[in-house]
């Protein structure tokens, strides 16, 4: 194995993907590798903050193309609505079309990312993405997949669909959902499968838009949360992380005018951030309930004035340090914002509004680690009948409790570099032990 | 309270809280005692800040003064003790310090009368008038025709911190490079030893806070020293803003520190009297400093940076 292997990472463009792979890239740097970053655009500068060299891809020249403000405007006007439908209904109308961007932004990319891959020359690539770039199955050096959304995103029967945000238990749902899915991404699927073809890769099953890797594959799902699968992960080629947390700057309290009670986190990310009249609605609910309520509005705080004095707005908070000082946390169910929750030791209120979001609020549902709560329907008294019961809850707080300490005797960041270091190591013996068989034959 | 009156009571308070870290880290428990040494090197300052900060905490009953032993600590639930320094800031006390920290809080409106003001924090109206006054003075409010008073903008949106960023590039290489900068001796080495101490930081001390404290100090040095008087007041005018708005985020540690590494190199420059020299690296300094993160990000679809990047 090379003394200081480079290890590209590669994160879809998603805070989620992005920071959970700077957990592992400080990690990967802590064992002597050298990981770098290749980022989308839009996301330069946000590794080499972190202090990790990063690589470039060019957006294809699109003449004509809107703005892409212009384009979020519209994705806002299309979709805002469509976050309040149930994950069934979300699949005509949110899933399908996502799933056709996701395609061309893979085939947008794709030449940019042959050239940075030749450029890098890396040891190994480590994949955060839900779908497959044809540039680095044909890279030359092995590449790990890591499921950084619910581990429902590797299908199995024992497991619920993707992205529908039922038990698995409900196996007619489940089935007719697996049938709704497959035909709202149909088309999608189509021309993906045509991309890979001319690319020289095999075409994908159905409803499959990236397949496992054969050397590694990272899985989030800490042991608390995780499926019993009818076809169990080979633990060869899977590693279950126990959540993948990784280290933030600290975090200060802030000052609260009106200061008693919990201490309570609200961030629905980036994406949730937009919806600054949901966020209205929330804080006006939190006025007059009694705790402290520290909430994340993205980069929209000047849209909010009269906050009340037991709110604290904020534009970007280093999360892993806050959640850790927090007695609950409300969130859109994103998978690292439910890892962080469970490392904790916090119980969640997840109030998902679309993709693994609806999985993981029925999961904490379903293992006592949170409650669900809907974004279409949910009251203002409601919410505060769900907050109160949370902080409440002895019971939950006793597992969550025992999660976090098992979570934190195995960190996930230190588990991926481990099974990336190991997985070199074992390449580079096994490529040595061919040379030999070569010389001796 | 001046400027000065603040900074100084914010860098207790600060301190104090870092002091209260220490003692969380250390799972210290009430009637244990607290050296000054142990702390002094715990936060990497001399012991007369120690001093005073561990005064203010004795005044929220968190710490206990013994005649010839020291200090001891009172109460050891994180609640009460978070709760004291909650007051400790509340009780920062100035009237235009708690207006402008509601505002950059967004509890107050952007139009403003002096009854209602006087209502929110149960005091005179002219109490509440001479507060605005000060910071009128400041540029942070501004008197509208008849009773109402307007807040300016601050630096709370991605496009007034492009702005931000936009104005200093242009000003503050010009403080450097005007003829007739001439570097405070004395001040620049209060400046590079807040610096070298924060460089010595551990990971759990490197607060956000911390760093906005020392990172405005350093540019309001320049400013300060720059012969240029319009450039001087424009950025001492700004600076304060910034120091007002407080939401310019929380940055990694990483960063942070090269951050740190890039005033000092500035500082070398100057020490050198290379001037130009300091400006280029000036640039440089805020042209890393300006990265900013994506507004909004999801699959399939550009990730959202309005405005103009830098």
């Amino acid at each position: 194995m090379n003394a200081r292997p480079t290890v590209a990472l590669f994160p879809e463009a998603s805070f989620g993907a992005a920071l959970n792979c700077v957990g592992i890239a400080q990690e990967l740097r802590n064992r002597g590798a050298r990981p770098v970053f290749i980022c989308h655009p839009g996301f330069n500068g946000v590794f080499a903050e972190y202090g990790f060299m990063e690589y470039h891809l060019t957006p294809p020249e699109t003449p004509g193309e809107p703005t892409t403000e212009a384009r979020w405007t519209d994705f806002l006007n299309t979709h805002l609505p469509n976050f309040n439908l149930s994950p069934a209904e979300q699949l005509e109308t949110y899933v399908g079309p996502t799933w056709e961007a996701i395609v061309d932004t893979a085939i947008g990319a794709e030449d940019s990312l042959r050239s940075v891959l030749a450029q890098i020359r890396p040891d190994a690539i480590l994949l955060d993405n839900v779908i497959m770039f044809p540039a680095i199955a044909e890279a030359g050096c092995p590449w790990v997949r890591v499921v950084s959304c619910a581990e429902t995103e590797i299908p199995d029967r024992g497991v619920p669909p993707y992205l529908s945000g039922l038990d698995p238990a409900d196996t007619e749902a489940c089935d007719a959902f697996r049938k709704a899915s497959r035909a709202a991404t149909a088309h999608a699927h189509r021309r993906y499968n045509d991309f890979r073809r001319k690319c020289g890769l095999g075409p994908l099953p159905d409803d499959i838009f990236l397949e496992n890797s054969d050397d590694l594959n990272l899985l989030l799902a800490p042991s608390a949360v995780r499926y019993e699968r009818e076809m169990p992960l080979d633990p060869e080629r899977f590693t279950y992380l126990e959540g993948c947390v990784r280290t933030e700057s600290p975090f200060e309290m802030p000052y609260f005018p009106d200061g008693e009670g919990p201490v309570v986190y609200v961030s629905f990310g980036s994406l949730g951030a937009l919806d600054t009249d949901l966020f209205q609605r929330l804080i006006d609910a939190f006025a007059d309930f009694p705790a402290r309520f520290i909430v994340n509005v993205g980069s929209y705080l000047e849209s909010y004035d009269r906050v009340p004095d037991n709110v604290h707005l904020g534009d970007w908070f280093p999360q892993p340090s806050v959640v850790a000082q927090v007695d609950l946390f409300i969130h859109h169910g994103g998978n690292n914002s439910f890892c962080e929750a469970l490392y904790h030791g916090v119980p969640s209120l997840v109030m998902p509004y679309c993709w693994d979001g609806h999985d993981n609020a029925q999961r904490a549902a379903r293992t006592g680690t949170g409650r669900w709560v809907n974004r279409a329907t949910w009251t203002p008294e409601a919410l505060r009948q769900a907050i109160r019961s949370a902080l409440d809850d002895t019971a939950m707080q006793g597992r969550l409790d025992a999660i976090s300490a098992r979570m934190k005797r195995h960190p996930g960041t230190e588990a991926a570099a481990d099974a990336v270091m190991d997985m070199l190591r074992r390449r580079s013996a096994r490529s040595r032990g061919e040379g030999a068989y070569h010389k001796a034959v | 309270m001046t400027g000065t009156r603040r900074a100084s009571y914010q860098s207790h308070l600060d301190l104090a809280r870092q002091i209260v870290g220490v003692v969380f880290e250390r799972g210290l428990r009430s009637g244990d005692h607290l050296p000054e040494k142990v702390f002094s090197d715990a936060c990497n300052v001399s012991r007369t800040p120690i001093r005073s900060a561990f005064k203010l905490l004795e005044s929220r009953d968190i710490l206990e003064w013994r005649q010839e032993q020291g200090y001891f600590l009172s109460v050891d639930t994180p609640d009460a003790i978070n709760k004291a320094l909650s007051e400790l800031e509340g009780v920062e006390g100035a009237l235009p310090d708690k207006i402008l920290a509601d505002r950059a809080d967004r509890r107050l409106g952007d139009i403003q009368s002096v009854s209602a003001l006087a209502r929110r924090y149960s005091t005179s109206r002219s109490a509440v008038l001479f507060a605005l006054k000060v910071l009128a003075r400041e540029g942070v409010v501004t008197q509208l025709p008849g009773r109402a008073w307007a807040f300016q903008p601050m630096i709370d949106s991605p496009k007034a911190l492009s702005e931000s960023f936009e104005l200093r590039l242009l000003m503050e290489p010009l403080a450097l490079s005007s003829p007739g900068f001439a570097l405070d001796g004395k001040k620049a080495a209060v400046v590079r030893n807040q610096i070298e101490d924060f460089l010595r930081l551990g990971d759990a001390a490197a607060t956000g806070a911390r760093f906005r404290r020392a990172d405005i100090d350093f540019h309001i040095l320049v400013a300060e020293c720059s012969a240029n008087r319009f450039v001087r007041s424009s950025l001492l005018a700004h600076h304060r803003l910034r120091q007002a708005s407080k939401k310019e985020g929380t940055i990694p540690a990483y960063r942070m520190q090269k951050s740190m590494e890039e005033h000092l190199e500035i500082l070398d420059s100057l020490d050198r009297k290379q001037h130009d020299l300091a400006a280029d690296l000036m640039v440089v300094h805020l042209r890393r400093s300006s990265v900013r993160r994506p507004e909004a990000a999801n699959r399939g679809i550009s990730p959202l940076l309005r405005g103009q990047a830098l």
